[in-house]
């Protein structure tokens, strides 16, 4: 890449911004504003950086709603915002979607919404870390924040997940490389192993690479497991890794001050989904019987789970909660988008800072293609390809400010560093606005209704 | 503590390499999932550009099977599983050695040949997937025409498709 010289040319730092991009939520980020614009980041990884300074080209600007010719057309926010409404208002099985990308504020609004229409409020979770949360209703939650693995762990493993990728400060700041209370030399007080089929860059920096046969998760886990109870194990190979190995590696686990044990998505996008997570956590248990390990999903967006924490909170489901009765439900495999969309159950589908367009399976897209499709996003994307009424919300730490909870459940709130476009609105705007305007369309079917 | 052998990662291997057989269809498994450059670019937006198609319509091959293909680096192949077919570009792997798997970014381009099929465990099956990869002269389509070509949504003819005038890299809409 060729050498780019520091932004020298800027009116102000707005100091201590929080990055709204993963689950880190690194919230040590200078911003460099120069005539109400971000002109450069300071201390954000690529990807914080690359979201901070977006792409005007494509930044969602006005309200759109497709014409008769299938062409997006600009429309001011009462016409598009009574457009949602009305389709959310006459929607059988409406699915709101999204929220990952977006504040706790927002979600409040959101939750109303969805109630008094019986929709399914669902998250990013559902295509990601959904098994997690099971194998969590399974089997327990051994968790740790991020700080004290930092002052504390000697041994840190990733599995099935490469944060030099997806969470490319994680090790600088959290895990690996960051001086401890109890590990004064950092790096160098610990250990770091990478459990993943594929030879990724998080495995190119670690000490120990355990590169296991691609859906072999499970069968190495257990192997762990019955090493660790002192089992003889009578394969010479499980999943690929030679048994001396696999008692040589329990062996070095055991023998640990204290452990912390990453996992993403290798574990739940493969087949057997939460019962790898369900291993893994039995694992720790396991190894908890000798010394202390604990466990801290890589959670992909910023607020993923904050998601997750807030519904757990109100309604008592992580995810993929059904309002069709009146009351909210739960069921894995039938309230979830993906299982709703490949029924082709629902018939509205409203997106909320998240991109079904570019990360659901084509199956799923191929019903969203049948069926409006309402946005609510900063950025024209595939999704916007797909959808009927585009509604242009604004950027969450940097355009407005908000609430998010960083992958270990710690609330972080994330101030506003500049202003947003003029023709934006916020995104609690525009739910407390579609909530308004669906109340007014359900109070007039009741009046008339009663009559 | 070493217990693998961290592998050397090989030297790009040459279509002439005596041990590459050629075959004209491979039988591989697919994995997709987030990676650097796939991220930045989603989230600053670059999603309508040339870029974007540059990071997520590729398939990231073990040179190995790239030689044993027949293709070079930004050739055009075309995956195919049960659920679909795409044309996306082969590139080396930065992560090589791994024969017989082939690793797409997660984007538009994946997921049309991703599974859907979450075996009541709410998340679809995106990673180990069999598929096989061949050789084609196909183009790989930008974002916008790709959404357009597989999904459809307003289009009245599908006939058509194939004709109709690229979507381009900017935003397309009926300013006020
Ligand atoms: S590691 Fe994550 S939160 Fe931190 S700067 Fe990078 S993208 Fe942002």
């Amino acid at each position: 890449m060729a050498y780019e010289p520091p932004v020298t040319d800027y009116d102000e730092i707005v100091e201590n911004g929080t990055c709204a991009f993963c689950g880190c939520n690194c919230d040590d980020l200078d911003f460099l504003v120069k005539d109400g614009h971000v002109v450069g980041v300071r201390h954000a990884c690529r990807l914080g950086a690359s979201k901070v300074m977006e792409d005007m080209d494509q930044r969602l600007m006005v309200p759109m709603i497709r014409d008769e010719t299938g062409e997006l057309m600009e429309v001011d926010w009462d016409t598009a915002l009574d457009k949602a409404a009305e389709l959310i208002a006459g929607a059988v099985r409406p699915i709101f979607y999204g929220w990952s990308e977006t504040s706790i504020e927002t979600m409040k609004h959101g939750i109303r919404l969805g109630e008094l229409v019986g929709a399914v409020l669902d998250n990013q979770a559902t295509i990601c870390h959904g098994p997690s949360l099971q194998a969590v209703q399974n089997v327990g939650y051994p968790i740790a924040t991020l700080g004290e693995i930092k002052n504390r762990a000697d041994m840190i493993v990733y599995t099935g997940s490469n944060p030099m990728n997806s969470h490319p400060r994680h090790l600088a700041r959290y895990s690996t490389f960051p001086r401890g209370w109890f590990r004064p030399r950092g790096r160098f007080d610990r250990t770091l192993v990478t459990m993943d089929p594929k030879y990724s860059d998080t495995a190119k920096m670690s000490d120990i690479w355990i590169g296991f046969e691609q859906n072999g998760d499970y069968g190495f886990y257990n192997a762990i497991r019955a090493a660790l109870r002192g089992k003889e194990i009578d394969q010479d190979y499980v999943s690929g890794i030679p048994k001396e190995d696999i008692m040589e590696l329990a062996e070095a686990m055991k023998n640990v001050q204290f452990g912390a044990l990453y996992f993403g998505l290798g574990l739940t996008h493969t087949l057997s989904k939460q019962r790898n997570i369900d291993m893994a956590i039995e694992m720790l248990a396991d190894l908890n019987e000798y010394t202390k390990w604990v466990l801290t999903p890589m959670r992909g967006h910023f607020n993923v789970n904050g998601f997750n924490i807030f519904m757990a909170f109100e309604m008592g489901f992580p995810y993929g909660v059904d309002f069709c009765r009146g009351y909210p439900r739960y069921m894995n495999g039938e309230t979830n988008t993906i299982d709703l969309l490949t029924r082709k159950e629902c018939d509205v589908f409203m997106v909320i800072a998240a991109d079904p367009g570019a990360h659901y399976p084509g199956g799923a897209v191929k019903h969203l293609a049948e069926i409006p499709v309402i946005q609510v996003d900063i950025h024209w994307g595939p999704s916007t390809e797909i959808a009927d009424v585009v509604l242009p919300g604004s950027f969450i730490g940097v355009e407005c400010a908000g609430t998010s909870y960083r992958m270990d459940g710690v609330p972080i709130y994330m101030k506003k560093a500049v202003d947003k476009p003029e023709t934006c609105r916020d995104d609690e705007w525009i739910m407390r606005e579609l909530l308004e305007r669906v109340q007014k369309i359900k109070d007039q079917e009741a009046a008339v209704a009663s009559k | 503590m070493t217990y693998i052998e961290k592998p050397v990662v090989p030297k790009v291997v040459k279509l002439e390499e005596p041990t590459a057989k050629e075959r004209k269809i491979l039988n591989m498994m697919l994995n997709t999932g987030s990676d650097i450059y796939q991220g930045a670019c989603k989230k600053r937006g670059s999603t309508l550009k040339d870029e974007y198609r540059k990071v997520c319509g590729v398939a990231y091959m073990d040179p190995k099977d790239m030689a044993k293909l027949g293709v070079a680096n930004w050739d055009t192949v075309k995956v195919t599983t049960d659920w679909g077919e795409v044309v996306v570009c082969s590139v080396h792997s930065r992560d090589a050695p791994h024969e017989g798997t082939i690793f797409i970014p997660k984007g538009p381009w994946a997921n049309v040949i991703t599974s859907h099929e979450t075996y009541c465990c709410c998340d679809p099956t995106y990673k180990g997937i069999y598929c096989t990869v061949e050789k084609t002269d196909e183009p790989v389509l930008l974002m916008a025409d790709l959404m357009r070509a597989v999904y459809k949504k307003y289009v009245d003819d599908e006939e058509t498709i194939p004709e109709l005038e690229s979507l381009g890299e900017m935003p397309v809409y009926k300013k006020k």
